[in-house]
């Protein structure tokens, strides 16, 4: 039965990964199993080169696993093709990077509208795709800096245009790398605000990258991995356990009585 | 994969963005397809400017030579006579069989020419005047003699003498007033008076035809004493003993034998047989044939050698277009070269650019660009540097092609059939340098996208 009929969002499986060959062969990750469920949000922490990121990536389909099995909104990825993986970025999963990686020769609404590039099937009218673009800006406060260049613009107001371009296709899944990494305290409480939002607002599922105690508070379940295997939090869910999100679908989960 | 349309305005705004890369990518083809048309419509320009003066879908038959005396076509055995010329006129894919006779004694012409009184040994020949069709000199190109035959002639003698009418000569043998024999040239015999007699005579040089005919006051005066039998140098035996028959110039037609004079061959088959005696005038020097198409020269050429025993005179025509053919294939080869290396620039920038944006590679899978996509994106960015540097070179080359013919107006002498145009700037010509250069861009742009599109997006991602 498909994961995403029980709203397990992401499962993955014994997942492995190692980079380089013969003598310099480094496992990143060694066997890690995990469920999310639609609705919540999940902080990976863990240091430097312990394989959190790996991990986000190949969740997102960006990277891919040497051994393991996932599954991510019901598609299991040894089954899909370029295309289908491609489609599922395009229209479910949302992607913010610690360097926010916006394009400098676009403008903001372009760079926010840029995933509308690679629809599908029938994206609307360039007028509705504006306007979309213009309303996520909106969301993340920003509608009346859409005609600037990301090099006008300060780290926070670079990642809340990152953040919009994320929202562009309306995802059930945000993966976030590092997102306050290059930001200030105050400017980076701020974006974990507008997560918070995106999450309780839309049930967003989010599944943050950090090693900001910050930004693990404000998350529903902390996941800590250590030289490639998940040390602490409650990974998988046990057969027969029952979901909270079968409960209340699509409700969002939220971390309470922590401070960020 | 994305629309057509998105794919378009990706392309198109990647293109502003790289403009440095894109203009030095294109630069190289630029020169590479604007040298290929250039060369290609000068080449076909040309072949078509040989092709009117030389057709290749005429050739020209005679009898195997192994003897001075076989090039008059008299070699025994092998001899062009009216049956040869039915067989040729049976054969399939042949439109037209024109037998020519060359003059086949000495003959010797006087010209009263700006007071100079030049004279010289005359080669010559006939042909049928039907040969003539359409040529403006043809209302006149006829057999005088054949339609006088019979007919009271104004008589011319004994002294005093009676004056004769314009275009006609007292003929001394029975003081009667005959046609003068109508004769024309060749350009070409034209282009070496021009070229190397007058200039060291300082004699006057010949333009337009008509205008020299006319300046020198009309056909009247055109006038050519030939004296057959006679030579400046030694005559051999012949049957009858020299005498003098006046011709007029008519003009130059393309028909004519290129060094020489040609009569309607009435006229010459008469010669002969006075001079030479009967076989003389049955047996013609050759034969040229028009065949209903150009590809229909090589078959007919076997024909001729193995079935008639007979060959075909090298034409001046096949030789050009060889010539014109190997300097094509020249020229061609060298824009090859530079659309190629040029190409392998385009590979080479590519490569350079998939490495500078592997940042936004990555990032582009991130938001859902799939593999085909971002290899549709490079070959779509390096389709366009072919489109634009084909299109200006195309410009360059028309550019060039006018200035050329500019420059051949002003500083070439006035050659024969000389076109308004050297070049022949063909559709396809320009449709196939178009293809041509989005054809090798795209291919230079193939590896380097190929590349771009397996790039692994998550290490795409991560480069500072």
């Amino acid at each position: 039965m498909p994961a995403e009929s029980h709203n397990t969002v992401v499962r993955l499986r014994d997942i492995h990964k190692a980079y380089g060959s013969g003598a310099a062969r480094t496992e990143v990750l060694r066997g890690v199993s995990l469920d999310i469920r639609a609705g919540e949000v999940v902080a990976l922490v863990g240091q430097s080169g312990s394989g959190k990121s790996t991990l986000l990536n190949i969740v997102g389909g960006l990277d891919t696993a040497e051994q393991g099995s996932v599954e991510v909104l019901g598609t299991d990825y040894a089954a899909a093709g370029d295309e289908r993986l491609s489609r599922l970025r395009n229209d479910r999963i949302g992607f913010v990077f610690q360097s926010f990686n916006l394009l400098d020769h676009l403008t903001c609404l372009s760079n926010v509208v840029l995933p509308g590039s690679f629809a599908r099937g029938h994206a609307g009218s360039r007028k509705a795709v504006k306007e979309r673009g213009l309303e996520v800006l909106g969301r993340v406060g920003l509608a009346e800096l859409a005609a600037r260049r990301p090099s006008e613009l300060s780290g926070g107001q670079k990642q809340r245009v990152a953040i919009a371009r994320a929202l562009f296709h309306r995802p059930q899944l945000l993966l976030c790398d590092e997102p306050t990494g290059n930001l200030d305290t105050e400017t980076g409480r701020e974006v974990i605000d507008l997560f918070t939002d995106i999450n309780r607002d839309d049930g967003v599922t989010l599944l943050i990258v950090t090693h900001e105690e910050r930004v693990s508070n404000t998350a529903g379940r902390v996941i800590r991995i250590a030289d490639g295997l998940i040390v602490e939090g409650e990974a998988v869910l046990e057969p027969g356990e029952s979901d909270p999100a079968d409960e209340a679908p699509a409700r969002p989960v939220k971390a309470e009585g922590r401070s960020a | 994969m994305m629309s057509p349309g998105r794919l378009a305005r990706l392309v198109g705004h990647n293109a502003v963005r790289n403009r440095r890369h894109f203009a030095l990518s294109a630069f190289g083809i630029v020169i590479g397809i604007a040298a290929f048309i250039f060369f290609l419509s000068l080449s076909m320009g040309v072949r078509g400017w040989v092709m009117q003066m030389f057709p290749i879908d005429e050739v020209e038959i005679i009898a195997p030579r192994t003897s001075l005396i076989g090039a008059l076509g008299m070699e025994s055995g092998k001899r062009l006579d009216e049956s040869v010329v039915a067989r040729l006129r049976e054969h399939d894919g042949v439109r037209s069989v024109v037998p020519r006779m060359a003059i086949g004694f000495p003959a010797m012409g006087v010209w009263w020419y700006e007071s100079t009184k030049l004279q010289f040994d005359v080669v010559g020949d006939g042909i049928d005047p039907g040969y003539l069709e359409g040529d403006p000199t043809a209302p006149l190109f006829r057999d005088y003699e054949a339609e006088e035959k019979g007919k009271q002639l104004a008589a011319c003698g004994p002294a005093p003498k009676y004056p004769c009418p314009s275009l006609y000569y007292c003929d001394k043998r029975d003081l009667t007033c005959h046609h003068r024999v109508p004769m024309l040239i060749s350009r070409k015999l034209v282009e070496i008076y021009n070229t190397q007699f007058a200039k060291s005579r300082g004699l006057p040089v010949i333009g337009a035809m008509e205008e020299f005919i006319v300046q020198r006051g009309g056909l009247g005066k055109m006038r050519l004493h030939m004296d057959l039998g006679a030579s400046m140098v030694q005559v051999a035996n012949l049957k009858a003993t020299p005498r003098r028959i006046e011709g007029v110039l008519l003009g130059i037609s393309d028909k004519a034998i290129p060094i020489g004079v040609t009569v309607p061959i009435g006229y010459v088959e008469r010669w002969n047989r006075e001079y030479l005696g009967e076989d003389a005038a049955k047996t013609y020097s050759s034969i040229a044939v028009r065949l209903d198409s150009k590809d229909d020269v090589g078959p007919f050429g076997t024909y001729v050698e193995k079935q008639l025993g007979l060959r075909l005179q090298d034409s001046q025509g096949q030789q050009f277009a060889v010539v014109i053919f190997v300097v094509t294939l020249f020229f061609l080869l060298i824009s090859f070269c530079i659309v190629t290396i040029s190409a392998i620039n385009i590979a080479h920038n590519f490569f350079m650019q998939v490495s500078e944006r592997r940042r936004e590679i990555g990032l582009l899978r991130a938001v859902g660009a799939s593999q085909a996509d971002v290899r549709g994106m490079f070959l779509g960015e390096a389709a366009l540097i072919g489109l634009v540097a084909g299109i200006i070179g195309i410009g360059v080359a028309v550019a060039a092609g006018a200035a050329v013919n500019l420059a051949g107006r002003q500083f070439l002498p006035e050659l024969p059939f000389q076109p308004d145009s050297f070049f022949a700037f063909e559709w396809w010509i320009l449709a196939g340098g178009l293809v041509f250069s989005v054809l090798f861009c795209l291919l230079g742009g193939l590896l380097p996208a190929t590349r771009a599109a397996r790039m692994a997006p998550a290490q795409a991602l991560v480069q500072q």
